[in-house]
Formats: C-alpha cells, structure tokens, sequence
C-alpha cells in the first residue's frame, strides 16, 4: 500500500511537498476562496493552512479519516479564525459561484472520498431547516448569528439545528459506512 | 470514544461551535477543562464531522495560483528540516482562537517613542569573506542561530537591519539588539541583550511583522519564544507565518502562553523600524 504523503513529510522528505501541493493544493484553495472575506485573504489563509498542515502532519491517523478529511479539518479550522478576527469588515466579495454553493447530490461525491459521499447522503437525509443551516454555516461560513439573521430562526434554534444536524449526519454516515463494510464482505 | 462527549451537553455546544463558529480564548480553556475530564475521548469527531460535510459541498473549480503555489514551497523548505538543536526558534503561536483585538492606539504611542532614522544598510562585507577552507573529513556542524545571523549579513544581497528601539513599557528598559531580515529569502533573525527572562507559563514574547503591504491591523504573526534566565545575549531565528511583502517594522509584545492571534498591543517591549529600500 502507498503511504501516505502526509507521513512522508512528517519525516522531512521534501519531495513529498510538491506531491502533497499537487494532490491538495485545489482543494484548499477552493476551500479557501469558499471562507474567505477577498481572494487575498484567501491567498494569507492558504499559506497559513499549508504552515499548519507541514507542522501537523505527523499527526494525521488513517483509521480516524482519510487525507482529505484531515487536511479539510486544519484547514476550517484557519479559516473560521480568520472569518471571525475579520468579522467587523466589510461583507465579503460575492461571486456566483460562491453564493449558490450547496451540498452536492448524493451519488456525485464519490471521487472526493468516501466521507465526502457519505456525507452528502447523510445531509439528504435530514429536515429542510437542518440542512439550510448546515449549509449556511458549513459551506457558506456564516457565524451563528448571522445565520439566525439570514433565516429569521431564533438563535437558540440555529444552534440546536446545527447540533442536531451534525450528530445526526455522524450517525447516518456510521450507519452507511457499516453498511458499505457489510455489502463489501458479502 | 465520543459517546462520553455526547452525554456532556456543554462539551458538545463548544465542539460544535469550534467546529462552526469559532471559540473565543475564555470558551477554549473551558473546552480544554472539559475535554482533560474526558481522557481518551476524540475531540476532533465534530470537526471532521464539519469537514466531511465541507467535502459534500459544491466547491469553486478554481486551481491553485501558480505564484501562490510557489510560496508555498518556499516556506516548506523553512519548515521542513527540523530545526538545528543548537538553535532556540522562534515557534509557531498556539492554535488558540481569536479573541477581542485591540485598537492601534497601543502601536501608535509605542511607535512615538520609536527612535527613527537609525536604521542602515548593513555593510556588504561579502568581498571581504575569504573562500572556505576545505574540510572533508568532519562532518558538518550545525550553525548556530548567532551564525547564521553573521552569514545572512555577510551574504545576503537584500538584507535589512534595524535596531530594537525602547517603549514606554517598563519591559522595554535596557532592551538592546537588533533584527537582520532578508526579504529575498523570507529569512531573518532577532537579537536581544537586556530582555527580561519570562516564565513559559505565565506569558511568552510574540514577535510581530508590519508589512508596508498589508493593513497594519493585522501585522504577521512572526512566532512566540522565550527568553532564559541570565541569557547575556540571544539570537532567534524569525518564523514569519506569511510571506513579507515589504518589511517596514518589527515589534515584540508580551502576551499570554502561546501568543494570540490578534495582539491587545498592552505590552509592546521592542520596536525596529526598516528604513524604506
């Protein structure tokens, strides 16, 4: 089995950069475009990511996610800072592309990762105002607040749709993962 | 396991708004309490949670930007190798999350005190240095942090150098050094005598970049370090977490275990000013 490039640049090896740029440099870049207030924040917030992923990779454990999980988390992470230390700025800038993102169609995400399929099944699954304030706050980046603001639900609400919803993408995404498991062995 | 975290109403609420919204410094120790009494429970289920749902989204079909990607490499070459033994590095600030930032009055009266046009060019003494003298047999010795300061002056085409100037905080008194920054190679070093020793635990030395490129609000993050007690001089080298565009000021600030990532700027101990290429 390949290892992971993440381990190979745990120990150093310097050519497991570029390999690493190749294979995640899109994706944080598009994660970043998707969370950031302007494209130069979102080119600070890139470089950040990739200083915390060299420094956390030896911290990167395939039995709790692939690559692409753990990568997505650092780099959330990085960007909520940066979304919140930048709160009272001007709104960010809207392109199209950004304001219509939502949660893909369940069958569309198997190349990403698994994970990213069973979640997109798992969130397809759940009620209407789960889903608008997971997308809102996961997809969008929205503070609770402004989601509550956006969608006239009462914050308390807000919170409780966005606990709600994650346990219970958690447990269908266990419940497909099992099932996945079950249909590979039979 | 995770089952122990969800039967804890207030440990979820503040994993869900880590992974969501964001924790303020005062929601982060109460997380970190939270989470010491539930030990071996997996306190990034939430966030991965958020990011594999992050993965479901529609994401822009955007590539990397070529020269953004060429960045990256070069700081991956600074933090790749583990750093010297020998040298005391500047590290990166703690993952902690931000909280109130603090207004510029703090970096404006502490820049009145700034003493200005100090600053020069460091000699060039490149055509001075004699070649190496050939040595094969040892193998080679790990530079010290003052070292490499002395080959970045000696060797650097575009080196900028600047001397620490005292503020007005009682830290600042006796404050000598200076800082050596190359803007070409992103390297650099800080050099202090008469810095008072701090206690790991109770606050750390943040090093700060302004850079005549960015919104001076938010100066780079340049990494928290420590000094000993009865250290007669140290040199650090400086780990800027962004690339610097046009270096115009460095500052120190004192601040709590592990940085911030806003400075309330109470504590400004060191200032040097780049003079303008």
């Amino acid at each position: 089995m390949e290892e992971s490039v993440l381990k190979r640049i745990a120990r150093g090896e310097q050519r497991a950069v570029s390999e690493c740029i190749d294979q995640f440099g899109n994706l944080i870049w598009a994660l970043a475009r998707r969370l950031s207030r302007t494209r130069a924040d979102a080119e600070d917030a890139v470089q950040e990511i990739f200083i915390d992923l060299w420094r956390s990779a030896g911290r990167f454990d395939p039995a709790q996610g692939s690559e692409k999980v753990f990568i997505t988390t650092i780099a959330r992470r990085r960007l909520i800072d940066r979304l919140r230390r930048t709160a009272q700025e001007p709104a960010r800038e809207s392109t199209e592309a950004l304001d219509a993102a939502g949660f893909a169609e369940p069958g569309t995400r198997g190349e990403v990762c698994v994970e990213a399929e069973q979640a997109a099944r798992a969130v397809a699954r759940l009620k209407p105002e789960q889903q608008k304030v997971l997308e809102l706050g996961i997809l969008h980046g929205l503070s609770h607040s402004e989601i509550a603001a956006k969608t006239g639900m009462a914050l308390g609400t807000v919170k409780t749709n966005m606990r709600r919803g994650l346990i219970e993408v958690r447990e269908l995404m266990e419940t497909l993962g099992a099932q996945a498991a079950g249909g590979s062995r039979s | 396991m995770s089952d122990a975290i969800l039967r804890n109403e207030r440990l979820l609420d503040l994993l869900v708004k880590q992974a969501t919204d964001g924790v303020t410094s005062a929601e982060q120790l109460e997380l970190d309490r939270l989470l010491a009494r539930h030990d071996g429970a997996d306190p990034q289920f939430i966030e991965r949670i958020a990011a594999a749902l992050s993965l479901a989204g529609d994401l822009p079909d955007e590539a990397l930007p070529a020269g953004l990607r060429a960045r990256i490499e070069a700081q991956a070459l600074k933090e790749l190798p583990a750093a010297p033994s020998n040298v005391t590095a500047l590290r990166p600030r703690s993952t902690e999350r931000p909280h109130s930032g603090g207004g510029r009055l703090g970096w404006l009266a502490a820049a009145a005190c700034l003493v200005l046009a100090v600053t020069a060019w460091w000699p060039r003494l490149r055509d001075m240095v004699e070649p190496p003298a050939r040595v094969t047999q040892m193998p080679p010795r790990e530079l010290s942090a003052a070292e490499q300061r002395l080959a970045l002056l000696q060797n650097g085409a575009t080196v900028s150098h600047a001397d620490w100037s005292n503020t007005d905080d009682p830290g600042s008194q006796g404050v000598k050094g200076d800082v050596v920054w190359d803007n070409n190679t992103q390297r650099g070093f800080i050099r202090f005598t008469g810095l008072a020793a701090n206690d790991p635990k109770q606050s750390q030395y943040q090093l700060w970049i302004f850079d005549a490129r960015r919104d001076d609000r938010y100066p780079i993050d340049g990494g928290v370090f420590d000094i000993p007690p009865n250290a007669a001089e140290v040199v650090l080298p400086i780990n800027a977490r962004l690339a610097v565009n046009e270096p115009a000021a460095f500052a120190v600030t004192i601040e709590k275990p592990g940085g911030v990532v806003v400075s309330a700027r109470e504590h400004v101990v060191a200032l040097a000013k780049i003079a303008p290429g």
